[in-house]
């Protein structure tokens, strides 16, 4: 990126030939920087003093920021956002913060600053899981609040959540990210062991949403493939998995949507297990397509 | 209808253009200009050469025009004409910047609007010349301060934005 940006300026080093990039003047590098990400434009501010400026402008930082940027803010304790500019602001909600004493995190994603969400296994209500017999948390370091439900085996696979909060207006989609089969680290390499993994093929996941507001979606998904695909591979063992619920459209960001999610196989004719539930996790939906798997 | 009234515009290089009142105050700048009464004689623009003068003249004739229409299908046509007007090969990068400063300077919001999106399409499409020695670029800079400024935020930036 530096060698792209030493020839921006060619024009304004005085050969003659016409203004270039690093002639605009700081109002205008404002106005460019309307039309550029957050990260595009802390890499062009080590052009000049205008760039520099305009950079650091709170007119550009207030734009990339969402509407309803001032909620978000009251999530954090005020001695650490007070008197801050527009760009610090952004910065620090760029961070994950905590919402519901901690329970969930809440970021803007640093290209578009939009609102994302992420809801761990522990906020959520899972049938079972102070049995042991059944469910486990498993320390980790591949889910972000380090730790993951991991399901030995259970009839009645049930797992329901719950959100209240002021999403921007914007369309969302829910997801289960989830990974079949145990996996740690054995001298340096990730192994996966699917000694418990079962009943997956039998009958499909159930997946819902619903919201406040009355929207619904559902999806079903089998989260195994059956026996005979092993030859090729199986590609949703060993692998994290981002399972799509549904869509929910929020159109006013007051008042706060109140959305409700849950995964279900209760076909008690058959066990399952062998399933780490890592988190749910709410994301603009124009945004998932392009961050296909890599939400971690 | 009021009378189109003429306004002379003077450019840098002693060029005069003469455009209709109503084309004129598309330029906020000019537009002040004619309501403080400076506008009895030619109009002269000190920053803005004939070349662009020319160019800054049939931007604005295009949208008063449009605007004067009443179709919607014209707001299809007149991002076109807009898209057309400027696109890189016709318009080349001196050319680009020389309509970003004299929009900025003439107060013409629309274009200054139109031509900083295409310079951050240009940016985003790393559109413009590359050299190699981003070295050189640094350290020629003569003012030390600055770039040891500029360095610290990058490092600042990178630890913030980039990690």
């Amino acid at each position: 990126m530096g060698a792209a940006l030493s020839g921006l300026t060619e024009g304004s080093n005085g050969s003659g030939v016409g203004p270039g990039l690093g002639d605009i003047p700081e109002s205008c590098v404002a106005c460019v920087f309307l039309y550029l990400t957050p990260p595009e434009i802390c890499n062009l501010a080590r052009l000049n003093r205008a760039f520099r400026g305009a950079a650091s402008s709170d007119a550009v930082w207030e734009a990339k920021l969402p509407a309803n940027y001032q909620d978000l803010l009251h999530l954090v304790p005020p001695e650490r956002y007070r008197n801050l500019p527009k760009k610090d602001i952004f910065a620090l909600l760029s961070r994950p913060v905590p919402v519901d004493d901690g329970n969930k995190e809440v970021w803007l994603d640093r290209v578009t600053g939009r609102v994302c969400m992420s809801i761990p296994a522990r906020a959520m209500a899972i049938t079972g899981i102070e049995d042991r017999r059944y469910w486990n948390w498993l320390p980790t370091e591949e889910s972000r609040f380090h730790e993951v439900a991991y399901l030995q085996q259970i009839w009645w696979f049930e797992v329901d959540g719950a959100v209240k909060f002021p999403f921007p207006a914007d369309i969302y989609t829910i997801s289960f990210r989830l990974h079949l089969g145990k996996y740690s680290k054995r001298l340096g390499r990730r192994v996966c062991c699917f000694e418990h993994t079962h009943g997956w093929d039998i009958k499909p996941v159930k997946f819902e949403l619903s919201t406040s507001d009355g929207q619904q979606a559902s999806s079903e998904c089998c989260l195994d493939e059956t026996a005979h695909d092993e030859i090729n591979g199986n590609h949703k063992r060993g692998c994290w998995i981002d399972y799509k619920v549904g869509e929910f459209i929020v159109s006013h960001t007051d008042p706060a949507t109140e959305v409700r999610f849950s995964m279900k196989q209760i076909d008690c004719t058959h066990s399952k297990g062998g399933l780490c539930v890592d988190a749910v996790y709410i994301v603009p939906s124009d945004l998932r397509q392009r961050k296909r798997r890599v939400l971690k | 209808m009021a009378s189109s009234r003429k306004i002379t515009l003077r450019s840098s290089d002693g060029e005069s253009f003469e455009v209709e009142e109503a084309v004129a105050v598309e330029s906020q700048t000019i537009k002040h200009m004619i309501e403080d009464d400076c506008a009895d004689n030619a109009i002269p623009l000190p920053n803005v050469t004939s070349k662009i003068l020319a160019k800054v003249i049939e931007y604005c004739k295009k949208h008063v025009d449009a605007s004067k229409a009443e179709d919607r299908v014209n707001d299809e046509d007149l991002k076109a004409w807009d898209a057309a007007f400027i696109k890189v090969d016709q318009v080349d990068q001196a050319t680009l910047f020389d309509l970003i400063l004299a929009a900025n300077y003439l107060n013409i919001k629309s274009l200054l609007d139109l031509t900083c999106q295409t310079v951050a399409d240009m940016i985003k499409g790393n559109l413009f010349p590359v050299r190699n020695e981003w070295l050189n670029f640094t350290f020629s800079i003569a003012n030390r301060e600055l770039v040891l400024v500029c360095l610290t935020e990058w490092v600042a930036h990178r630890r913030l934005f980039c990690s």
